[in-house]
């Protein structure tokens, strides 16, 4: 078990190195000059030359690199060339803002899809169980942002019960920040909890047959009670691996839900730092998400192998 | 059609009517303590955001937006009709030669840092905007000046090198901003001016807070705090606006949710008059258009008035040429080339393009796009196959198009005032003969005011004949709010937009 | 090998092949025999070939306008009738007009032929690349270059597609090229992991370690054992891959990173669609209703074929 944890972080760590180098390098393709960009249109070479040299543009992409790793190691993202400011306080602002509404609709989803999933799969042969079934295919077919606009028209335009967009951290007033977190949380939960019914139907199912549950039903346990008493926990397995990799996939695919609701998170904050051509600024932010992906599956993996037993015994 | 406007004095008299018969304005909004009358905050909904607040270094007019008139002052302003006013300079006089400006300074006047204000403060930025450290393409406008003398400490003496017409009216732009000594370290973060706000809290890409300063020289504002949120999208801020989290739309960019607005009673629309034209832009000096029947064929297939009601809503002005009414030199040259898509197709025949693939490079901005399909539309009815190229707005447009004059045709809304000569200039990327203007213009500018005025109406009309690019529609200003605010700028004839005169009415 | 479940982040959404797909030590408890025929075969037969039906159906409907877009449209796409703007339903224009008097019905017709364009294209990528790798991970069991294969998918995992495609957006500039191409190097490590595991299940069945055993090249295994009794599996994939690949291309068009003008997109016409939510919802309505459609229809099609090619399944879920 121990050796099977030191290599799977070893592994995470090489991973992460290899990516840092592939965004590097990837933002050193991007067109458009940004020193032209952040002085105007009437910028002379030498002031472009001398912005270059004093952000260290000028010397070689190797000694970039390591300065830019360096720094990001002791949490330093450098200074933007665009906005003149350090870059780490956007970071860290930005990813609380996803954080939570991610992991916010993650909980809000699981909270519906775990109920409805295994009532889809104990009643799978069952009108209920496949209306369920039918819902949820129709539901992962829906957009997000689509999801979301209506939302906005009715929860907010319509019946004025939410604020439409915006952004309010707890501290500055817990009330606000629930008031603006329900819909986006809603819109992206919504989406998800489709998905994961789905999962869970089939995690369900798939552990109705084992032999087991099979034994204990012939003892003449009640379905549901042969299974909340030991499938449950069998049928977390693969729910546990599909919301981490879910949660992974979230941090990204939120941008489209935080443009709509003006949400200051990271996909926002990558959007634009793409539009100003502030490569510093993009380079941080996908580096940031990069390892926070990469977390994610090392913790789901780590995690996996504490809950299933096969894991612990093959390592 | 479609030229609609709710003026400010109508608008005022609706929300008058309001208060009287104690109807709140629109129960969504914020009408729990007491009803917004009582309010001394407001919030106004932008969608250009500023990157950082150095307009000394950084292009785009979400800055000087922001912080001219309101933080930054200059000794000179321009009203909401366009005239010269009075700011920091009390008054000045001019020279009988036209070349010395004599300002006398206001009294009293103190940064929001606590520094006192004085000439030499004037003398330290103007002179600092000709040195490196301003990288604005605009600093060019500050060229002209031969010296600077500050004789007391409240006289500044401002010697040109030769007679302009447009120097003052210049001056009153962000290059006329005036900066404390001690506070210019950090300008990307810290903006102190002598203006009636200062900063109180500023949120990159989100929000600048500005609270008004207790000892402001002039008339004291009547809120006390107001808030700048930035909205990269334009429905998500008019639906802020709708659902009471914002009171303004400073510039509505959806312009098709301004009849919604219009037709209750809790909104006011105002529709006023800006210096952005949106010009169709075609590389004079290279490729397809070097030709000018190309450049012709291409004005006769474009339908102007029908860009206007689709792509933008009917709102706006058609111009004809690159001179805003507002400007004293104004003329109408919307008869020059009349909508004529068989004289087009001649045209196109004529110039040999038939078929040719136009490069269409559109930069990646709301009005921009909504004028490209209709565009598109109409030069293809004509014979012309355009290719829309989107690109990504400022970084690559300017990249491309505006700098490496890569591009056949773009379509953009130069927003700064008086911006003919600047845009059809030497080196400009609408690679324009400027030979063909350039000794009028220089004339017109050292000349008498009405030697100025008629000279200035020989050059845009130059340009228009000579079908240098296509001139869509004159931006409009349209500005959204709730019905009781009052003092809004309806019009954006200068680079700012002054919150001084804010109101709960 | 490890024997955890793999963690596919392009992830089938419709849940059962993932589960069932597991990558697993050959010869471990539990092992998946893809010969193995399921005696319990015969119930619910009927429900599980009406997704296979029913996806078959909307997906059909998808590829059908796009055909016929080629040969005929109610009118030219690009054509405006700026007299006729914003109109609604009415026998000249079945779904109205939009903001330029252009037919909504045109572009919903000139739109689907868009959408399929970025699921085969993104799809087709990633196949091509995915499975070969797959294979030769799932035939180099443990070797280095299986572990080089396996490292370089985790590396291609951590960049999830939408950020691929923003930053490829940055690069070459938005339209559908590169958001088609970002959407296929995304989902590369899915294809890939599941030609492994099917590789690796395939390889330890008695008919190949026959082949083996008689010295038949590697190449030839490959072809005649390894890919036809993997095909399914794959299939499988590429339809939820489509699915994903559809939703995505509208998301980054609303984004304005997708789809450019004057190009008919469903997710632009969405993203422009929203000023008139208030007057003309049916602008929205239309490509909101026709993503649905296609998404549904591959997803259906995936499960539906899941349980037609793998007998293991049929019947079982």
């Amino acid at each position: 078990m121990a050796r099977y944890v030191i290599g799977r972080v070893l592994q995470f760590v090489l991973t992460a190195a290899l990516a840092s180098v592939v965004v590097f390098v990837l933002m050193q393709v991007l067109p458009g000059n940004a020193a032209q960009v952040a002085l105007g249109t009437s910028a002379t070479p030498e002031a472009v030359a001398a912005l270059e040299a004093e952000y260290g543009l000028d010397r070689p992409r190797i000694v970039q690199y390591l300065s830019w790793i360096g720094g990001v190691l002791t949490g330093d993202f450098g200074t933007s060339y665009v906005t003149k400011a350090p870059i780490s306080p956007v970071i860290f602002n930005s990813i609380q803002v996803t954080l939570i509404v991610v992991l916010a609709s993650m909980a809000l989803a699981l909270a519906v899809a775990v109920p409805l999933g295994t009532a889809a799969a104990v009643l799978h042969n069952r009108p209920t169980g496949v209306i369920i079934s039918g819902a949820s295919q129709i539901g992962i077919a829906i957009p997000n942002f689509l999801a979301a606009i209506i939302l906005v028209m009715v929860f907010s335009l319509g019946l004025g019960w939410f604020p439409s967009s915006g952004w309010q951290a707890p501290i500055e007033g817990f009330g606000g920040f629930l008031e603006r977190l329900v819909l986006p949380v809603t819109a992206l939960a919504l989406v998800q909890a489709a998905i994961l019914t789905r999962y869970v139907r089939s995690a369900v199912l798939e552990v109705m047959r084992e032999d087991f549950l099979r034994t204990a039903r012939a003892k003449g346990l009640p379905a549901g009670r042969a299974l909340v008493r030991h499938g449950l926990r069998n049928a977390a397995i693969p729910v546990v691996t599909v919301a981490g990799v879910q949660l992974a996939t979230l941090l990204i695919g939120a941008v489209v839900i935080e443009q709509v609701f003006v949400l200051p998170g990271m996909g926002t904050e990558l959007v634009r730092a793409v539009s100003n051509r502030d490569l510093v600024t993009v380079q941080g932010i996908v580096m940031v998400l990069v390892v926070l992906v990469l977390l994610l599956n090392l913790i789901v993996d780590l995690l996996y192998s504490v809950l299933d037993p096969r894991v612990r015994r093959a390592a | 059609m479609g030229f609609r406007r709710i003026s400010g004095f109508t608008a005022a008299v609706a929300a008058l009517a309001l208060t009287i018969t104690g109807c709140s304005a629109g129960a969504e909004s914020s009408a729990g303590e007491g009803g917004d009358s009582a309010r001394t905050d407001l919030v106004v909904a932008h969608t250009a955001e500023p990157v950082n607040l150095d307009f000394t270094t950084t292009a785009g007019a979400a800055i000087p937006q922001a912080l001219m008139e309101n933080v930054y002052e200059s000794l000179v302003r321009i009203d909401q009709s366009g005239e010269l006013q009075p700011a920091l300079a009390k008054s000045w006089e001019i020279s009988d030669d036209r070349t010395t400006y004599t300002f006398e300074l206001q009294d009293g006047v103190t940064f929001s840092n606590g520094d006192e204000f004085s000439s030499s403060d004037v003398k330290f930025s103007y002179d600092r905007v000709t040195s490196d450290e301003w990288q604005n393409t605009l600093k060019s406008k500050m060229e002209i000046i031969d010296s600077i003398e500050t004789p007391d400490e409240t006289t500044v003496e401002i010697t040109l090198q030769r007679p302009s017409n447009s120097w003052l009216f210049d001056l009153a732009s962000l290059v006329g901003a005036v900066f404390s000594e001690d506070a210019v370290d950090d300008l990307a973060n810290q903006a102190i001016g002598t203006g009636p706000f200062s900063i109180s809290d500023y949120t990159r890409g989100q929000r600048i807070v500005f609270a008004s300063r207790d000892d402001y020289w002039g008339e004291a504002p009547a809120l006390e705090q107001v808030t700048f949120q930035y909205f990269k999208d334009s429905v998500a801020a008019a639906n802020a606006l709708r659902s009471g989290e914002v009171d303004v739309l400073g510039n509505l960019q959806a312009p098709e949710l301004a009849g919604e607005f219009e037709s209750g009673e809790d909104f006011q629309v105002l529709e006023g008059t800006a210096n952005g034209e949106v010009v169709l832009s075609m590389n004079n000096a290279e490729g397809v258009f070097a030709d000018q029947t190309a450049r012709e064929a291409v004005l006769y297939a474009i339908d102007e008035q029908t860009i206007l009601d689709t792509a933008w809503g009917g709102y706006g002005t058609l111009i004809g040429g690159m001179v805003p009414p507002t400007d004293p030199y104004y003329e109408d040259l919307t008869g020059v080339w009349e909508h004529d898509v068989d004289k087009a197709k001649e045209l196109v025949a004529e110039a040999g393009i038939e078929g040719e693939e136009i490069r269409f490079a559109v930069p990646s901005l709301p009005y921009a796009t909504a004028i490209a399909d209709i565009v598109v539309s109409q030069l293809e009815a004509a014979g012309l196959q355009p290719k829309i190229e989107t690109q990504e707005f400022p970084a690559v447009w300017l990249d491309k198009t505006f700098t490496n004059h890569d591009y056949d045709m773009s379509v953009i809304n130069h927003v700064e005032a008086r911006d003919i000569l600047t845009v059809f200039g030497e080196g400009s990327y609408t690679g324009y003969d400027h030979t063909r203007i350039e000794d009028i213009a220089q004339q017109a500018d050292e000349g008498s005011e009405e030697e100025y005025v008629s000279g200035m109406q020989e050059v845009a009309r130059t340009i228009t004949e000579d079908a240098a690019a296509g001139f869509a529609f004159l931006f409009p200003n349209l500005i959204v709010a709730k019905a009781g605010v009052q003092g809004l700028p309806e019009n954006f004839v200068s680079d700012s937009f002054p919150i001084h005169a804010l109101a709960w009415g | 090998m490890t024997t955890r479940r793999s963690l596919d982040p392009t992830l089938d959404p419709t849940g059962s092949a993932e589960l069932a797909g597991e990558t697993v030590e050959p010869g471990a408890p539990g092992a998946i025999d893809p010969g193995a025929v399921d005696a319990a075969a015969k119930p619910r037969r009927r429900r599980l070939n009406a997704s296979l039906v029913i996806g078959l159906i909307l997906v059909g409907l998808v590829v059908v306008m796009a055909l016929v877009s080629y040969v005929w449209t109610p009118y030219n796409p690009t054509e405006a009738m700026p007299e006729d703007r914003l109109q609604g339903a009415s026998a000249a224009h079945w779904f109205g007009t939009d903001r330029y008097g252009r037919d909504t019905f045109t572009w919903i017709m000139f739109g689907s032929r868009i959408t399929l364009l970025v699921g085969i294209v993104s799809v087709a990528i990633a196949m091509l690349i995915g499975v070969p790798l797959g294979i030769i991970a799932g035939m180099t069991n443990s070797g280095l270059l299986s572990g080089t294969i396996m490292r370089g998918n985790d590396l291609l995992l951590a960049f999830p597609a939408l950020l691929l495609a923003i930053v490829f957006s940055a690069v070459y500039g938005p339209g559908t090229g590169p958001a088609m191409v970002a959407l296929g190097i995304a989902s590369i490590p899915g294809f890939a992991r599941v030609a492994r595991s099917g590789t690796l299940q395939v390889m330890s069945t008695e008919y190949v370690m026959a082949a083996r055993a008689a010295n038949r090249g590697t190449f030839a295994i490959a072809t005649t054992h390894v890919l036809p009794n993997i095909a399914g599996m794959v299939i499988v994939q590429a339809s939820v891959a489509f699915a994903l690949a559809v939703l995505a291309e509208a998301g980054l068009s609303f984004l304005g990173l997708g789809t450019q003008a004057p190009a008919p997109s469903w997710g632009r016409m969405l993203q422009e669609s929203q000023q008139f939510l208030g007057t003309r919802p049916e602008l929205a309505l239309w490509p909101g209703l026709f993503i649905a459609i296609a998404v549904l229809g591959f997803n259906l099609l995936g499960d539906g074929l899941r349980d037609r090619l793998d007998p293991k399944l049929r019947g079982r879920d």
